[in-house]
């Protein structure tokens, strides 16, 4: 892949966006609006008072497949890399995964009689999807970070509790880990299907809309995965072992 | 089409201006195939006995004398492999799992039916499966019914380690990983049937 410039704090949001049209989603999680006239990245966040340097990186690792600054996100605070990661989950669930399953449903609508039961398998394989991507990032909502954000309140108050302790020494982050499934290769087979063996369908409209959105949240996925697994969790397997330390220094 | 395989039409039809018009309407479509004309039931009958491969048939109801749904219920039990589509009367009443096409329909129809008979009928398809082996086709058929690595070693006399083999081939070639995605694969191409499944 060709190299790309990489953005920085003085860039004009519109060039942004300009350049590369993938980063309308991207910048709308952080909760940036359209409109925003002639401004730079900087004068943006600041108005909407966000981190314009965690903004920055998040948008240079998306428009840059070679850039992956782990070092630099791994400084932010895990309250804003948590934030991040739970605005995308519901980006995922309320938008991404629903647009999707619309696609495949209108496909499955506009069907001929030889290919209905074709659609229909593509529609029971994505609904198993869809659960397991609700109950992976439930899992990470209701779970994981509630206990990274309890780990970061107590390593910074220093009241050390036994609770934790026993909790990190018994289900640490590196355990979770072990278990945390790549979300994308159920995707890639969905697009594989489609481009490969399906028979042609009567929408090829609707086909070509449903495969970029494929190509689109895998990609997402991808980089999402990468910042929980290069940057959270290893922050996280430090704040653990500070708490530990502090623990048998007591 | 999947492969360039030339493929074989048959128009039956007494009409002249209407086989000109099957004609077109098949190079709009972008179908150039060997192509017989027939005007009788008689000739249609030899050629499907003299048939070597499956040949897309398109019947207009003018070649039938009397009966029609027992003449079309013959032809299609002389050629149980060959796509038929018929066109008719819109008066004419057939059986709903027949294809066919009334002369009142409007061009879009025609031409979205036609296509859906040559694109969903594809009777080149086997070809298409052997992208695998005949060895991987057993293997993904017992991988799709949900047998474990260990299970197919044990069923086909071979070792663990084979199994493994073959599948990491199987997903190489056909650029699906999970077990969900091999299943549709499968069913798609007839290695397994989806009520096998569900039993398993």
């Amino acid at each position: 892949m060709k190299q790309k410039i990489l953005f920085t704090t003085k860039s004009k949001m519109a060039d942004v966006i300009h350049t590369n049209y993938g980063l309308i989603p991207i910048i709308s999680r952080f909760g940036i609006e359209f409109g925003f006239g002639n401004k730079t990245i900087e004068e943006v966040c600041s108005d909407k008072s966000i981190n314009v340097w965690f903004v920055l990186e998040i948008i240079n690792s998306y428009h840059n497949d070679n850039y992956f600054p782990e070092k630099k996100l791994q400084d932010f605070s895990t309250k804003l890399i948590i934030d991040y990661l739970s605005n995308t989950h519901s980006y995922y669930l309320d938008n991404k995964i629903i647009e999707i399953q619309d696609y495949i449903n209108e496909m499955e609508l506009a069907a001929s009689i030889h290919n209905l039961q074709n659609i229909k398998l593509l529609n029971d394989f994505f609904s198993e999807y869809r659960e397991e991507l609700k109950q992976h990032l439930g899992k990470e909502d209701k779970l994981i970070f509630p206990y990274i954000k309890n780990l970061e309140k107590i390593s910074e108050s220093g009241k050390i509790t036994k609770e934790i302790v026993d909790q990190i020494k018994e289900n640490s982050i590196e355990k979770y880990e072990k278990t945390h499934d790549n979300l994308e290769v159920k995707l890639s087979d969905l697009k594989n299907l489609i481009i490969k063996f399906i028979p042609p369908v009567l929408c090829p409209e609707i086909c070509q809309k449903l495969l970029i959105e494929l190509f689109r949240l895998e990609s997402d996925l991808q980089n999402h995965a990468n910042i929980e697994e290069k940057v959270l969790i290893p922050k996280v397997k430090l704040l653990e072992k500070k708490i530990l330390k502090q623990s048998e220094n007591k | 089409m999947k492969t360039n395989k030339i493929i074989k039409v048959a128009i039956a039809s007494n009409n002249y201006i209407y086989n000109l018009g099957i004609k077109t309407i098949l190079s709009v479509i972008g179908i150039k195939p060997e192509l017989f004309e027939i005007n009788t039931t008689k000739e249609l009958r030899n050629l499907i006995i003299e048939r070597d491969s499956p040949i897309y048939l398109i019947i207009n109801e003018d070649i039938f004398n009397s009966n029609l749904e027992q003449e079309l219920y013959k032809v299609k039990n002389l050629a149980s492999d060959c796509p038929l589509l018929l066109f008719k009367n819109n008066q004419t009443k057939i059986c709903h799992s027949m294809a066919c096409i009334s002369y009142d329909e409007n061009q879009r129809e025609i031409l979205r039916k036609l296509e859906d008979f040559f694109f969903s009928n594809d009777v080149n398809k086997k070809t298409e499966s052997s992208i695998l082996s005949e060895r991987e086709l057993d293997i993904l058929k017992e991988v799709a019914l949900g047998l474990s690595n260990k299970e197919i070693a044990e069923k086909l006399f071979i070792s663990i380690n084979t199994v493994i083999t073959h599948r990491k081939n199987i997903t190489e070639k056909l650029g699906i990983k999970t077990i969900a995605g091999l299943t549709i694969y499968a069913i798609l191409n007839g290695i397994i049937n989806p009520k096998q499944v569900n039993n398993n």
